[in-house]
Protein backbone atom coordinates (compact mmCIF):
# COMPACT_ATOMS: atom_id res chain seq x y z
CA UNK A 1 0.00 0.00 0.00
CA UNK A 2 1.85 2.84 -1.31
CA UNK A 3 0.77 6.23 -0.78
CA UNK A 4 -1.34 6.58 -4.09
CA UNK A 5 -2.31 2.78 -3.34
CA UNK A 6 -0.75 2.03 -6.30
CA UNK A 7 3.10 1.06 -7.08
CA UNK A 8 1.99 -2.75 -7.42
CA UNK A 9 -0.26 -2.16 -9.93
CA UNK A 10 1.40 0.10 -11.49
CA UNK A 11 4.35 -2.29 -11.51
CA UNK A 12 2.55 -5.76 -12.54
CA UNK A 13 0.59 -3.32 -14.97
CA UNK A 14 4.43 -2.20 -16.69
CA UNK A 15 6.29 -5.77 -15.97
CA UNK A 16 3.06 -7.93 -17.31
CA UNK A 17 0.90 -6.06 -19.75
CA UNK A 18 3.01 -3.32 -21.63
CA UNK A 19 6.73 -4.66 -21.62
CA UNK A 20 6.01 -8.23 -21.25
CA UNK A 21 8.95 -8.90 -19.06
CA UNK A 22 7.21 -11.59 -17.13
CA UNK A 23 4.22 -13.54 -17.53
CA UNK A 24 1.38 -12.89 -15.09
CA UNK A 25 2.18 -16.80 -12.90
CA UNK A 26 5.86 -15.42 -12.73
CA UNK A 27 4.98 -12.31 -11.55
CA UNK A 28 2.30 -13.28 -8.98
CA UNK A 29 5.44 -15.92 -7.66
CA UNK A 30 7.94 -13.46 -7.21
CA UNK A 31 5.20 -11.07 -5.71
CA UNK A 32 4.52 -14.23 -2.87
CA UNK A 33 8.29 -14.60 -2.65
CA UNK A 34 8.97 -10.40 -1.52
CA UNK A 35 6.00 -10.59 0.64
CA UNK A 36 7.25 -13.68 2.47
CA UNK A 37 10.71 -11.88 3.21
CA UNK A 38 10.54 -8.89 5.78
CA UNK A 39 11.30 -5.57 4.39
CA UNK A 40 9.86 -2.70 2.19
CA UNK A 41 7.91 -5.19 -0.24
CA UNK A 42 8.22 -2.93 -2.82
CA UNK A 43 12.14 -2.64 -2.28
CA UNK A 44 12.22 -6.72 -2.53
CA UNK A 45 10.14 -6.45 -5.92
CA UNK A 46 12.91 -4.22 -7.20
CA UNK A 47 15.40 -6.37 -5.92
CA UNK A 48 13.76 -9.58 -7.96
CA UNK A 49 12.81 -8.22 -11.18
CA UNK A 50 16.44 -6.91 -11.63
CA UNK A 51 18.31 -9.53 -10.20
CA UNK A 52 16.65 -11.74 -13.08
CA UNK A 53 17.77 -9.49 -15.19
CA UNK A 54 21.27 -8.50 -14.43
CA UNK A 55 22.29 -9.98 -11.74
CA UNK A 56 23.36 -7.92 -8.46
CA UNK A 57 23.61 -4.59 -10.71
CA UNK A 58 20.22 -5.31 -12.03
CA UNK A 59 18.92 -5.08 -8.83
CA UNK A 60 20.43 -2.15 -7.58
CA UNK A 61 19.52 -0.11 -10.33
CA UNK A 62 16.05 -1.42 -10.23
CA UNK A 63 15.60 -0.10 -6.39
CA UNK A 64 17.38 3.25 -7.07
CA UNK A 65 15.05 3.61 -10.57
CA UNK A 66 12.40 2.85 -8.23
CA UNK A 67 13.17 4.88 -5.02
CA UNK A 68 15.20 7.99 -5.97
CA UNK A 69 12.05 9.81 -7.65
CA UNK A 70 9.90 9.22 -4.26
CA UNK A 71 12.53 10.42 -2.58
CA UNK A 72 13.11 13.75 -4.23
CA UNK A 73 9.45 14.40 -4.23
CA UNK A 74 8.88 13.70 -0.39
CA UNK A 75 11.80 15.95 0.70
CA UNK A 76 10.44 18.66 -1.80
CA UNK A 77 7.32 18.15 0.77
CA UNK A 78 9.31 18.28 3.62
CA UNK A 79 11.16 21.77 2.65
CA UNK A 80 7.61 22.74 2.04
CA UNK A 81 6.36 21.46 5.68
CA UNK A 82 9.11 23.51 7.17
CA UNK A 83 7.46 26.22 5.89
CA UNK A 84 3.84 26.03 6.49
CA UNK A 85 3.90 23.75 9.37
CA UNK A 86 2.93 26.84 11.33
CA UNK A 87 -0.52 27.17 9.19
CA UNK A 88 -3.54 25.86 11.59
CA UNK A 89 -4.77 25.16 7.79
CA UNK A 90 -1.65 22.85 7.39
CA UNK A 91 -1.80 21.49 10.82
CA UNK A 92 -5.52 20.12 9.83
CA UNK A 93 -4.94 18.86 6.75
CA UNK A 94 -2.12 16.75 7.98
CA UNK A 95 -4.46 15.30 10.87
CA UNK A 96 -6.71 14.00 8.66
CA UNK A 97 -4.73 12.72 6.11
CA UNK A 98 -2.93 10.95 8.77
CA UNK A 99 -6.21 9.83 10.48
CA UNK A 100 -7.15 8.42 6.71
CA UNK A 101 -3.62 6.64 6.77
CA UNK A 102 -4.00 4.93 9.49
CA UNK A 103 -7.35 3.65 8.19
CA UNK A 104 -5.94 2.37 5.17
CA UNK A 105 -3.00 0.47 7.16
CA UNK A 106 -5.86 -1.76 9.08
CA UNK A 107 -7.39 -2.29 5.81
CA UNK A 108 -4.53 -3.74 4.30
CA UNK A 109 -4.06 -6.39 7.40
CA UNK A 110 -8.09 -6.41 6.95
CA UNK A 111 -8.16 -7.52 3.96
CA UNK A 112 -5.06 -9.77 3.89
CA UNK A 113 -6.63 -11.89 6.90
CA UNK A 114 -9.85 -12.50 4.34
CA UNK A 115 -8.03 -15.39 3.27
CA UNK A 116 -7.47 -16.86 6.56
CA UNK A 117 -10.66 -17.89 7.44
CA UNK A 118 -10.18 -20.76 4.88
CA UNK A 119 -8.25 -22.38 7.90
CA UNK A 120 -9.24 -20.39 10.93
CA UNK A 121 -6.82 -22.09 13.44
CA UNK A 122 -4.27 -20.03 11.59
CA UNK A 123 -6.10 -16.88 13.42
CA UNK A 124 -4.25 -17.81 16.39
CA UNK A 125 -1.09 -16.91 14.79
CA UNK A 126 -2.81 -13.54 14.14
CA UNK A 127 -3.90 -13.14 17.99
CA UNK A 128 -0.54 -14.00 19.34
CA UNK A 129 1.17 -11.39 17.30
CA UNK A 130 -1.25 -8.88 18.57
CA UNK A 131 -1.27 -9.84 21.92
CA UNK A 132 3.02 -9.91 21.81
CA UNK A 133 2.97 -6.59 19.90
CA UNK A 134 -0.02 -4.24 21.49
CA UNK A 135 -0.34 -6.01 24.80
CA UNK A 136 3.05 -6.78 25.91
CA UNK A 137 4.57 -3.84 24.10
CA UNK A 138 7.50 -6.60 22.82
CA UNK A 139 9.45 -4.91 20.08
CA UNK A 140 8.99 -6.23 16.43
CA UNK A 141 11.89 -8.59 16.85
CA UNK A 142 10.65 -10.30 19.68
CA UNK A 143 7.24 -10.65 18.34
CA UNK A 144 8.46 -12.42 15.17
CA UNK A 145 10.55 -14.28 17.31
CA UNK A 146 7.67 -15.92 19.46
CA UNK A 147 5.06 -15.95 16.71
CA UNK A 148 6.94 -17.49 14.14
CA UNK A 149 7.14 -21.15 15.75
CA UNK A 150 2.89 -21.32 16.11
CA UNK A 151 3.07 -19.65 12.51
CA UNK A 152 5.05 -22.09 10.39
CA UNK A 153 3.70 -25.07 12.50
CA UNK A 154 -0.03 -24.12 11.61
CA UNK A 155 1.13 -23.04 8.19
CA UNK A 156 2.25 -26.57 8.04
CA UNK A 157 -0.95 -28.12 9.27
CA UNK A 158 -2.56 -25.86 6.43
CA UNK A 159 -0.82 -26.63 3.95
CA UNK A 160 -1.73 -30.21 3.99
CA UNK A 161 -5.01 -29.35 4.69
CA UNK A 162 -6.54 -26.82 1.99
CA UNK B 1 28.08 11.61 13.21
CA UNK B 2 26.79 9.60 15.95
CA UNK B 3 23.49 10.04 15.09
CA UNK B 4 23.62 8.94 12.03
CA UNK B 5 25.63 5.95 12.63
CA UNK B 6 22.90 4.74 15.29
CA UNK B 7 20.15 6.06 12.86
CA UNK B 8 21.36 3.47 10.81
CA UNK B 9 22.45 0.63 12.46
CA UNK B 10 18.70 0.75 14.35
CA UNK B 11 17.14 1.09 10.72
CA UNK B 12 19.31 -2.04 9.27
CA UNK B 13 18.23 -3.97 12.66
CA UNK B 14 14.23 -3.04 11.87
CA UNK B 15 14.76 -4.14 8.25
CA UNK B 16 15.31 -7.97 8.82
CA UNK B 17 12.19 -8.01 11.32
CA UNK B 18 9.65 -5.76 9.30
CA UNK B 19 7.13 -8.76 8.24
CA UNK B 20 4.32 -6.90 6.50
CA UNK B 21 6.54 -4.32 5.46
CA UNK B 22 7.08 -0.88 6.32
CA UNK B 23 3.89 -0.09 8.08
CA UNK B 24 4.44 -3.07 10.05
CA UNK B 25 7.36 -1.54 11.88
CA UNK B 26 5.93 2.02 12.34
CA UNK B 27 5.30 1.32 16.21
CA UNK B 28 8.52 0.42 16.68
CA UNK B 29 9.70 3.54 14.63
CA UNK B 30 7.76 5.87 16.76
CA UNK B 31 9.03 4.31 19.88
CA UNK B 32 12.46 4.42 19.02
CA UNK B 33 12.10 8.07 17.57
CA UNK B 34 10.27 9.57 19.55
CA UNK B 35 10.19 8.16 22.85
CA UNK B 36 13.46 6.22 23.37
CA UNK B 37 15.97 8.55 21.19
CA UNK B 38 14.16 11.61 21.45
CA UNK B 39 15.05 12.45 17.70
CA UNK B 40 11.63 13.88 17.11
CA UNK B 41 8.44 15.03 18.85
CA UNK B 42 5.26 12.90 18.56
CA UNK B 43 3.66 15.71 16.31
CA UNK B 44 6.10 15.87 13.74
CA UNK B 45 6.08 12.26 13.49
CA UNK B 46 2.28 12.37 13.03
CA UNK B 47 2.95 14.82 10.18
CA UNK B 48 5.81 13.02 8.44
CA UNK B 49 3.53 10.17 8.74
CA UNK B 50 0.56 11.94 6.76
CA UNK B 51 3.00 13.13 3.80
CA UNK B 52 4.43 9.71 3.39
CA UNK B 53 1.07 8.37 3.07
CA UNK B 54 -0.03 11.41 0.87
CA UNK B 55 3.15 11.46 -1.42
CA UNK B 56 2.99 8.94 -4.14
CA UNK B 57 5.65 6.26 -4.47
CA UNK B 58 6.63 4.03 -1.86
CA UNK B 59 5.41 3.89 1.89
CA UNK B 60 8.77 3.20 3.42
CA UNK B 61 8.64 7.60 2.97
CA UNK B 62 8.08 7.81 6.71
CA UNK B 63 11.42 6.62 7.50
CA UNK B 64 13.05 9.39 4.77
CA UNK B 65 11.52 12.11 6.42
CA UNK B 66 12.97 10.71 9.78
CA UNK B 67 16.08 10.55 8.28
CA UNK B 68 15.95 14.10 6.87
CA UNK B 69 14.51 15.36 10.04
CA UNK B 70 18.07 14.81 11.54
CA UNK B 71 20.54 15.27 8.84
CA UNK B 72 18.77 16.91 6.15
CA UNK B 73 19.39 15.10 2.75
CA UNK B 74 22.35 12.39 3.64
CA UNK B 75 20.32 11.38 6.40
CA UNK B 76 17.19 11.08 4.32
CA UNK B 77 19.08 8.81 1.97
CA UNK B 78 21.18 7.34 4.36
CA UNK B 79 17.92 6.27 6.67
CA UNK B 80 16.20 5.14 3.31
CA UNK B 81 19.36 2.54 2.54
CA UNK B 82 19.18 1.38 6.23
CA UNK B 83 15.74 0.41 5.94
CA UNK B 84 15.94 -1.88 2.63
CA UNK B 85 19.77 -3.04 2.27
CA UNK B 86 19.42 -5.60 4.91
CA UNK B 87 16.30 -7.38 3.44
CA UNK B 88 17.44 -6.34 -0.49
CA UNK B 89 20.47 -9.01 0.14
CA UNK B 90 18.64 -11.42 1.89
CA UNK B 91 16.09 -11.67 -0.88
CA UNK B 92 18.73 -11.19 -3.46
CA UNK B 93 19.89 -14.85 -2.01
CA UNK B 94 16.74 -15.84 -0.81
CA UNK B 95 14.41 -15.84 -3.93
CA UNK B 96 16.26 -18.51 -5.95
CA UNK B 97 16.35 -20.78 -3.23
CA UNK B 98 12.52 -20.00 -2.29
CA UNK B 99 11.52 -20.84 -6.22
CA UNK B 100 13.56 -23.46 -6.17
CA UNK B 101 11.62 -25.21 -3.47
CA UNK B 102 10.00 -28.12 -5.27
CA UNK B 103 7.74 -29.50 -2.73
CA UNK B 104 4.50 -27.24 -2.78
CA UNK B 105 3.60 -27.96 0.22
CA UNK B 106 6.83 -26.63 1.82
CA UNK B 107 6.56 -23.35 -0.18
CA UNK B 108 2.97 -22.89 0.57
CA UNK B 109 3.90 -23.89 3.97
CA UNK B 110 6.65 -20.77 4.51
CA UNK B 111 3.73 -18.48 2.59
CA UNK B 112 0.87 -18.93 5.00
CA UNK B 113 3.42 -18.78 7.84
CA UNK B 114 4.74 -15.07 6.71
CA UNK B 115 1.26 -14.61 5.68
CA UNK B 116 0.10 -14.93 8.79
CA UNK B 117 2.63 -12.95 10.99
CA UNK B 118 2.44 -9.87 8.27
CA UNK B 119 -1.12 -10.00 9.18
CA UNK B 120 -0.59 -9.49 13.21
CA UNK B 121 1.93 -7.00 12.57
CA UNK B 122 -0.33 -4.92 10.85
CA UNK B 123 -3.23 -4.60 12.42
CA UNK B 124 -1.33 -4.40 15.77
CA UNK B 125 1.05 -1.39 14.21
CA UNK B 126 -2.11 0.23 12.68
CA UNK B 127 -4.27 -0.06 16.03
CA UNK B 128 -0.95 1.52 18.03
CA UNK B 129 -0.66 4.36 15.77
CA UNK B 130 -3.78 5.05 16.06
CA UNK B 131 -3.67 5.01 19.85
CA UNK B 132 -0.46 7.45 19.27
CA UNK B 133 -1.49 9.62 16.58
CA UNK B 134 -5.13 10.06 16.59
CA UNK B 135 -6.33 12.56 18.88
CA UNK B 136 -10.16 13.08 19.48
CA UNK B 137 -13.12 11.17 18.27
CA UNK B 138 -13.45 12.78 14.80
CA UNK B 139 -9.93 11.20 14.21
CA UNK B 140 -11.52 7.57 15.38
CA UNK B 141 -14.63 8.39 13.03
CA UNK B 142 -12.85 8.66 10.29
CA UNK B 143 -10.17 5.96 10.68
CA UNK B 144 -12.95 3.67 10.90
CA UNK B 145 -14.89 5.61 8.44
CA UNK B 146 -11.96 4.52 6.17
CA UNK B 147 -11.08 0.83 6.83
CA UNK B 148 -14.98 0.63 6.08
CA UNK B 149 -14.85 2.19 2.81
CA UNK B 150 -11.96 0.63 1.59
CA UNK B 151 -13.65 -3.18 2.78
CA UNK B 152 -16.69 -2.33 1.28
CA UNK B 153 -16.33 -0.31 -1.92
CA UNK B 154 -13.18 0.20 -4.25
CA UNK B 155 -12.49 3.62 -4.02
CA UNK B 156 -9.13 5.05 -4.92
CA UNK B 157 -7.44 5.51 -1.66
CA UNK B 158 -6.40 8.41 -2.92
CA UNK B 159 -9.66 9.95 -2.70
CA UNK B 160 -10.06 8.66 1.17
CA UNK B 161 -6.54 10.81 1.50
CA UNK B 162 -8.24 13.88 -0.15
CA UNK B 163 -11.34 13.50 2.15
CA UNK B 164 -9.27 13.43 4.76
CA UNK B 165 -7.49 16.73 3.72
CA UNK B 166 -10.87 18.83 3.10
CA UNK B 167 -12.15 17.14 6.79
CA UNK B 168 -8.87 18.25 8.06
CA UNK B 169 -8.25 21.64 6.67
CA UNK B 170 -11.77 22.76 7.92
CA UNK B 171 -10.52 22.05 11.78
CA UNK B 172 -12.94 19.36 12.26
CA UNK B 173 -10.04 16.90 13.17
Amino acid sequence: MSGFGGVLPWARRTLVEKDKILTSEEFSAILGICQIVPGPNIMNLAVCVGSRFAGARGAFAAVLGLSIGPILLVLLLAVLYDHYSYLDSVKGILRGISAVGVGLIASTGLKMMRDEFQYPAMLLVVVITIVAASYFHLGLGWVVLIASPFALFLAWIKAHKV
Amino acid sequence: MSILLSLFLKLSAFSLVAFGGVSALLPDLLDLAVYQERWIDLQTFSDYFAIAQAAPGPNFMTVTLLGWHLYGVIGAFLATFAIAWPSSILIFYLQRLLLGIKDPLKKQAIQYAAAALAIGLVLSSAWEIALQINHGVAAYVLTIFTILFTTFTRWHPLYLIVLGAIIGSMGLI
